[in-house]
């Protein structure tokens, strides 16, 4: 027979050993949560070539410390600009967990629209702060409210060439604009007919406006340019084209229609294969493709230099492009997004892109594991203030008519013409924003 | 004289084929068609009416609607009423679209046709020695244009490695070499020589069974009367395959006016826009700036385009019909 304290004494020891048991469960919840993990991954993807091979393997190591999470690529297959390709999918309904990013005005696009969820709330409770200093946050953030988690970035400011012809012209990198545009008389007399390669048949023959910008007038005048705060029909604007006309004027890139019949990989052809140009102002993927599709040896046969200084007061600038992470307000398994958000992050994914010659941003990244000619870019890049290639921050109609003027340009950098030109892109400003 | 009756079902439908107008009408009636069979007849064709309507009518509905809207990325839609047709006429780009697709489409239709029936006239003088050139020739037709399209860059590479260049560099003429596609006055040129590459084949068959279609007795009597071969040309096969031609300039006038695949691939409708057509311009500002309603209002405009050419062009070959 049971007594009444007898049943109470039960009920309080039954009590107690449940709050101990929950107590004990809460304690080990993390663990028990990553271990429990599972479901399927959608990821949106739109990168090629090693990129893509990169991210595959990245994926690969994800799955094998979750293997109750299986991950599902969404392909976008896409020449050139991919956001068409990522809109049409979104809009047709496809549900994806992660969207690989790296247009800033597209994030700011795609949270406008309700499609991403922020993630400040995972930034504070996996301790990303640890790993990821506040500017990258900031990089990620609009109106305060963090989207994007940035796991790689590149030096855009970067010349890429190749030893052979430096050594047969007898010259060294240049580091000044003087020097610079005195080297290519020494190229073209050792043989090269054009010694900058300009690809300007989409978007590549901006690359050198945008530098060239920033070391002109400020990376806080770029941003001013990028959100339309200062017209294009600026001084800073016309100062930097006719910098860039002084280029051409010293013989640099030949004649527009060489340049207009090659895209960047034509232009990187011309110093890497053919061997007929030998700067080349690209983002970092031209190491993977140095490496991968010409064989040759980084730090070795080839090396990269920091844009020359101009001695204008901005020398310390460098752009960059950036490739992020979005979580989507509607992915079907938030948890497992969170968790790839935070293995994206950690040292076994950024060690994995560093083999590819990709850096992180991440402090639990290996930075020895990097190549020379990655560390030497990474280094110009912590030493500089950096801003976001200008060409990923603008309105995309704007973006398309600022190229096709920088095309005019080249066809005519007179004065008379660099008035026309930044008049047009101002005209198309004026409606885009 | 009356055709006897026939028993088999086959040749009723045949000899129905033959009939015109009140002679159709007659034999279905004998065959005991009669109205209240139509619901039978609509209850078959539900599966083309639907896939019809999924395919062409609900998109074409879509697109029309869509153009009355100015719809930026992901952003809500606005309704601009006919907001993007003025702005559209107004585009200074848009303006050199038409000018470089009515370029672009008559050249192309110009050579593919020209060449095609030419060579189509030259083949029918030895049908069965040229069947393996017509065969060769007819296969361009068969290529996609994406993959023509990357042929042709490695035709036109501005370096040492393109086959034109070359070419031109072997026969002692390296002056000459050129980046075509990089010039804005022989971009476009290119683009038409390419495109009119593939567009040879077809007019050619078409044009070939025209010129087979010639009675024999019309040729055998030039012949006989001391006909030189360049006169039967002149004078019989180019006159009597005309039908075969004004078939073949219609089809061409169509693909070219929609062409994108290859302008896609060689130029990018550069440079400085100069390859530019109604094609590519929808699509650049449909799928690289999003703009789905101003790129719809240019697809619109290309569809009364298409319109204007096939409604006359169908009315010509199907007037005979009742």
């Amino acid at each position: 027979m049971t007594t009444t304290s007898g049943i109470a004494s039960g009920i309080r020891r039954r009590s107690l050993m449940a709050a101990v048991s929950i107590a004990a469960l809460l304690s080990f919840a993390p663990a028990a949560l990553a271990q429990d993990l599972s479901g399927e991954l959608v990821i949106l993807q739109w990168q090629g070539g090693t990129d893509a091979e990169m991210w595959k393997k990245v994926e690969d190591a994800f799955i094998a410390s979750h293997p109750g999470v299986t991950i599902r690529e969404l392909n976008i297959t896409a020449q050139g600009d991919a956001r068409g390709g990522i809109r049409t999918a979104i809009l047709g309904g496809e549900v994806v967990d992660i969207i690989i990013n790296t247009w800033p005005a597209f994030r700011a696009e795609l949270a406008d629209a309700g499609v991403l969820r922020p993630i400040d709330e995972q930034w504070a409770s996996f301790g990303w702060d640890q790993k990821l200093s506040q500017s990258w946050k900031d990089l990620g953030a609009i109106g305060g409210v963090t989207y994007g988690l940035t796991y790689t970035y590149g030096d855009r400011s970067g010349i890429w060439y190749k030893t052979s012809h430096m050594e047969k012209a007898g010259i060294e990198p240049p580091k000044t604009w003087e020097e610079f545009l005195a080297s290519f008389d020494k190229l073209k007399a050792a043989g090269y007919a054009t010694p900058v390669a300009v690809g300007a048949k989409y978007w590549s023959h901006a690359e050198w406006f945008e530098s060239l910008l920033l070391r002109t007038a400020g990376v806080e005048t770029a941003a001013k340019l990028a959100a339309h705060e200062i017209p294009w029909t600026d001084e800073a604007v016309k100062t930097t084209l006719k910098k860039f006309a002084e280029m051409l004027a010293a013989g640099c890139c030949g004649d527009p229609a060489t340049m207009f019949a090659n895209d960047w990989d034509g232009a990187a052809d011309l110093v890497f294969k053919a061997e007929t140009a030998n700067y080349l102002l690209i983002g970092m993927w031209n190491n993977a493709r140095a490496r991968n599709d010409y064989g040759l040896t980084e730090g070795v046969d080839y090396g990269l230099f920091q844009f020359p200084t101009l001695g204008m007061g901005h020398d310390d600038t460098s752009s960059v492009d950036t490739k992020e992470l979005n979580a989507t307000a509607n992915g079907a398994n938030p948890a497992v997004a969170d968790a790839f958000l935070d293995y994206i992050v950690g040292a076994e994914a950024a060690n994995i892109m560093a083999g590819y010659g990709y850096a992180s941003p991440s402090s639990a990244a290996d930075s020895s594991l990097l190549g020379p000619v990655q560390q030497t870019a990474t280094a110009a890049v912590a030493q500089s203030k950096v801003q976001f290639v200008l060409g990923d921050l603008l309105p995309g109609d704007l973006v398309d008519e600022y190229r096709v003027q920088l095309q005019k340009f080249l066809q005519d950098p007179s004065d008379a013409n660099i008035d026309a030109v930044t008049a047009a892109i101002e005209a198309k400003a004026a409606e885009s924003y | 004289m009356s055709n006897p009756a026939t028993s088999s079902g086959v040749a009723d439908v045949g000899r129905a084929s033959s009939l015109a107008g009140g002679g159709r009408r007659k034999l279905a009636a004998t065959r005991g068609w009669r109205f209240s069979n139509a619901p039978v007849a609509f209850f078959l064709l539900i599966p083309v009416l639907v896939l019809f309507g999924i395919a062409v009518v609900f998109p074409l509905i879509e697109t029309i609607r869509l153009s009355f809207f100015d719809i930026k990325g992901l952003g809500k839609p606005k309704y601009v009423e006919l907001g993007n047709y003025v702005k559209l006429f107004a585009d200074p780009a848009f303006r050199n679209t038409l000018t470089t697709t009515l370029t672009f489409t008559l050249a192309t239709t110009v050579v593919s046709v020209g060449i095609g029936w030419v060579l189509a006239m030259l083949c029918s003088f030895a049908p069965r020695l040229t069947t393996a050139f017509r065969v060769m020739i007819f296969s361009a037709f068969g290529i996609s244009e994406a993959v023509a399209g990357y042929m042709w860059i490695g035709i036109f590479r501005p370096d040492a490695g393109g086959l034109l260049n070359t070419v031109i560099s072997m026969f002692g003429f390296p002056g000459f070499a050129h980046p075509w596609l990089g010039d804005t006055n022989t971009a476009l040129g290119a683009l038409i020589f390419a495109a009119s590459w593939g567009g040879v084949g077809l007019p050619l068959m078409l044009c070939f069974a025209s010129v087979q279609a010639i009675p024999k007795t019309v040729l055998e009597a030039a012949y006989m009367d001391g006909a030189k071969p360049m006169s039967i040309m002149r004078h019989i096969m180019m006159p009597l395959s005309l039908p075969g031609v004004r078939v073949a300039i219609f089809i061409n006038l169509l693909g070219a006016l929609r062409a994108f695949d290859i302008i896609y691939v060689l130029t990018g409708g550069g440079p400085v826009r100069s390859t530019e057509t109604v094609g590519y311009f929808m699509y650049r500002e449909s799928m690289t700036q999003f703009k789905l309603g101003y790129g719809a209002a240019a697809t619109v405009v290309l569809l009364l385009a298409v319109l204007v050419i096939s409604i006359p062009a169908i009315i010509q070959r199907t007037a005979g019909a009742k």
